[in-house]
């Protein structure tokens, strides 16, 4: 479709909102500070409400073992707080960066729009690892993790390093073959699954609520085990941002800056596919935070992954959270299984963006 | 002035087939080259080798003394930039990141830009004339601008060998020459060795130095213009006839692909028709060219080896008079002009100038008229303002038309004069 040619008004970037350095520190201040606020508040309600403050003393003190004498903290605030809420929103946000962060890699390896953590087949793998589990009655551990996150990890990394493997012509990757494959194997992956939940029994609805994806199974183990993953694919994706800007302008031209194009996609599918597992073993396929949020952070900020990369992880955490908070709290006392809130709400604000032309400019040639 | 760049038996193959076939060339510093040749004769195979996308089957490319695609990346980057054929940007990067990523070569590790990255970054800009779009969205760009984008950004590269594939293939004629012009500022200037692949011979013309005529994966011929666009190189490369000449404008080559006639149905009719044309001056071509194409024989008058007629003559071997240059017309050439006069069923007089140097080609004309010669005169101007005689040629120019010759005020009428008269 045409767009509108944009008559260029003044000297700045008119696209873009925040466009000078000094407002993007404060944006990621800004972020860090809601996600701050999205987090005791996510913290506080619930079946039992909590006070603010009471939740401040009970952190500060497994934090610091400092006791105030003025603040009567009852046992059961502090079980909850430690031991039901606080491991679950942890892992939400930590969910919800992993998936943003890895999503924004995907759609500039790719150069694509549409691409999201899931597309060259992670959640394919990951829900066949997790099927098997379930179906087969696994019994498996592994540093607090049961069998069904260890297979989902496992999964999910075999799917990648099979797409790797079919779209591999010598020494290249393509990415166009990449992304390719990764459609096959998905469909066939899927349809393994579908096999598995058929013949699943009593079993079936579980397969069926971890593939809506959840985080009602959070626990401290969870976080231990997968924060290392999700630590480390983001450090390394951001540490490489440089690289992935050239990348946007594709593979020869980052070749002319210098820049080894076949290694570092390597190394950006590696990274964001640790992302990817490390989210789905802990709470299965959570759809729309990985597509979406990238893109808004683009609109607001430009394509620079010095920004989009931590921008896009708070506010992958923060609207993960917020959605999670939704989930287990809008027809409480029953949970909704927070992919389909994050589906709810993400397709209509997708399909918003794809209305506005104007605001997607930043993918399409004029 | 050394030498910078050294192919040796380059060869490139993909599976079965080949793609460059034992290349031999060296390019010095400073040079200023252009890489032509038909489509798929490897030219951008030639630079996606040199700019190491592609790595060569047999054979090496020797930066100074050292293996290209044995340097590290990096310190290829700082010595060699290239500007791709597609400038295209999908994301909504503004002018003045696209251009700072050319700074990526020289930065380490989480390292921030320096002041003199800055700097170098907007004289680049500067340079290509994009300084005022610094904060534009490059997708918000025209083809053009984006160009001079990405040009700024290899400038930024600090490179002292630029590569550029099909610069000028998707400009108009206007940012063509603006960018070439930019080139070649930048080899004078910066004294950057400049390798192009470029499809318009030209423009190549206009503006390069050296040539690397490239023809079935081989390099056919290199050196300077005149060594290299040659009529014999251009039909071996292209298969097509060419004529070569100059432009009395700035004095470079300029290369003519030569229309094939095919004369219509309308042209057979008139097939049997001798029409002689009195030659000399410009305006002599586009008679011939008409009356050719209207299937008309035709032959032409005395002119000399330098006239513009003479080259149409020549080249489609009509019968023609060719006269030593800065001669008065003997009385040899007057007879041979006469005889050919007579064998025409008829005689055109194009609307050019006459002097006393060509006066005797309309006195020729006037001993030749008669009921079985006749004169048609095409007067697309008066003769008065195309006398340089001091008025003895008009007195002749007078007799002729007194003698019969038919005036005719443009092609158009002279055209189908001549048609009905051959009609009968």
């Amino acid at each position: 479709m045409p767009l509108k040619k944009r008559v260029p008004s003044s000297k700045t970037n008119p696209g873009v909102f925040l466009h000078t350095p000094w407002r993007k520190r404060l944006c990621l201040l800004l972020l860090l500070a809601i996600l701050f606020l999205s987090f005791i508040y996510a913290v506080s309600i619930g079946a039992v409400y909590l006070n603010k403050t009471e939740i401040l003393y009970i952190i500060l003190e497994k934090i610091s073992g400092y006791k105030n004498n003025d603040v009567a903290l009852m046992d059961t605030s502090r079980d909850i707080v430690l031991n039901i809420r606080l491991p679950r929103v942890i892992l939400a946000g930590l969910v919800g960066a992993a998936l943003a962060v890895a999503g924004a890699t995907f759609q500039g390896l790719f150069r694509n729009p549409l691409a999201d953590p899931y597309i060259i087949g992670v959640s394919s793998g990951a829900a066949l690892g997790a099927s098997f589990a379930i179906v087969s009655g696994l019994s498996l551990g592994f540093a607090g993790f049961g069998a069904v996150p260890i297979m989902a990890f496992a999964g999910g990394l075999v799917a990648i390093l099979l797409v790797y493997r079919l779209s591999r012509a010598g020494n290249r990757v393509s990415v166009m073959t990449l992304l390719l494959a990764g459609i096959a194997v998905n469909a066939f992956l899927s349809a393994l699954v579908s096999l598995f939940v058929y013949f699943a029994g009593e079993k079936m609805h579980q397969v069926v609520f971890w593939m809506m994806g959840g985080l009602e199974g959070a626990r401290w183990s969870y976080i231990t085990g997968m924060a290392p993953y999700v630590l480390a694919g983001f450090l390394v994706i951001y540490f490489f941002a440089r690289e992935l800007n050239a990348l946007l302008l594709g593979e020869d031209t980052a070749y002319f800056l210098g820049i080894d194009a076949e290694m570092f996609k390597k190394v950006f599918l590696v990274a964001a596919s640790l992302l990817v597992s490390a989210a789905v073993s802990t709470s299965g396929i959570i759809g729309f935070v990985g597509l979406v949020v990238p893109h808004v952070v683009r609109l607001l900020a430009g394509p620079d992954h010095h920004f989009l990369l931590p921008a896009s992880a708070l506010t992958g955490a923060i609207l993960l959270i917020g959605a999670d908070t939704l989930a287990r709290t809008v027809i409480a006392p029953t949970e909704l299984p927070v992919g389909i809130i994050t589906a709810l709400l993400g397709a209509p604000f997708f399909l918003y963006l794809l209305r506005n032309q104007k605001k997607i400019r930043y993918f399409s040639r004029n | 002035m050394g030498v910078r760049l050294n192919l040796c038996n380059l060869t490139v193959e993909y599976g079965a087939f080949t793609a460059l076939d034992g290349l031999h060339f060296s390019v010095k510093e400073g040079a200023f080259v252009a890489l032509i040749g038909p489509n798929g004769a490897g030219k951008s195979t030639l630079l996606r080798c040199i700019s190491r996308i592609l790595q060569p089957t047999r054979g090496a490319i020797y930066l100074d003394d050292r293996d290209l695609h044995k340097l590290p990346l990096k310190q290829l980057s700082r010595l060699m930039a290239v500007v791709p054929q597609d400038t295209a940007v999908d994301f909504d990067f503004t002018v003045e990141e696209i251009v700072f990523m050319g700074r990526y070569p020289y930065l380490g590790r989480l390292q921030k830009e320096t002041p003199r990255d800055r700097e170098i970054v907007q004289e680049a800009m500067q340079t290509t004339g994009i300084a005022h779009l610094a904060q534009q969205p490059a997708t918000s760009l025209s083809g053009g601008e984006r160009q001079r984008v990405v040009i700024a950004r290899a400038l930024a590269q600090e490179p002292e060998i630029l590569l550029l594939d099909e610069p000028t293939a998707n400009l108009d004629i206007n940012y063509q020459v603006d960018f070439l012009e930019l080139a070649r500022k930048l080899n004078r200037e910066k004294g950057i060795t400049i390798i192009a692949a470029i499809h318009d011979l030209n423009l190549a013309a206009q503006y390069f130095d050296d040539f690397i005529l490239l023809s079935d994966k081989k390099i056919l011929a290199a050196g300077k213009p005149e060594e290299v666009l040659t009529p014999e190189n251009m039909n071996i490369a292209y298969r097509t006839p060419v004529v070569i000449g100059r432009s009395p404008l700035h004095g470079k080559l300029v290369i003519t692909v030569l229309k094939h006639w095919h004369p219509d149905k309308k042209g057979t009719l008139n097939a049997g028709q001798r029409v002689h044309v009195i030659g000399g001056g410009e305006e002599a071509v586009p008679v011939l060219s008409l009356l050719r194409e209207a299937g008309f024989q035709l032959s032409v008058g005395p002119v000399t080896r330098e006239d513009s007629s003479h080259r149409f003559a020549a080249y489609h071997r009509l019968p023609v008079i060719t006269l030593p240059p800065f001669s008065p017309i003997s009385d040899e050439y007057y007879r041979q002009h006469l005889d050919l006069i007579r064998e025409a069923d008829f005689v055109v007089i194009p609307s050019i100038p006459f002097g006393c140097g060509n006066m005797r080609n309309l006195e020729a004309v006037e001993e030749a008229i008669s009921s079985r010669t006749r004169v048609l005169i095409l007067e697309e101007q008066p003769f008065s303002l195309r006398d340089y005689s001091k008025g003895k040629a008009g007195a002749v120019y007078e007799r002729i038309k007194a003698k019969g010759a038919l005036l005719l005020p443009d092609k158009e009428t002279l055209l189908s004069a001549l048609e009905a008269f051959s009609a009968g």
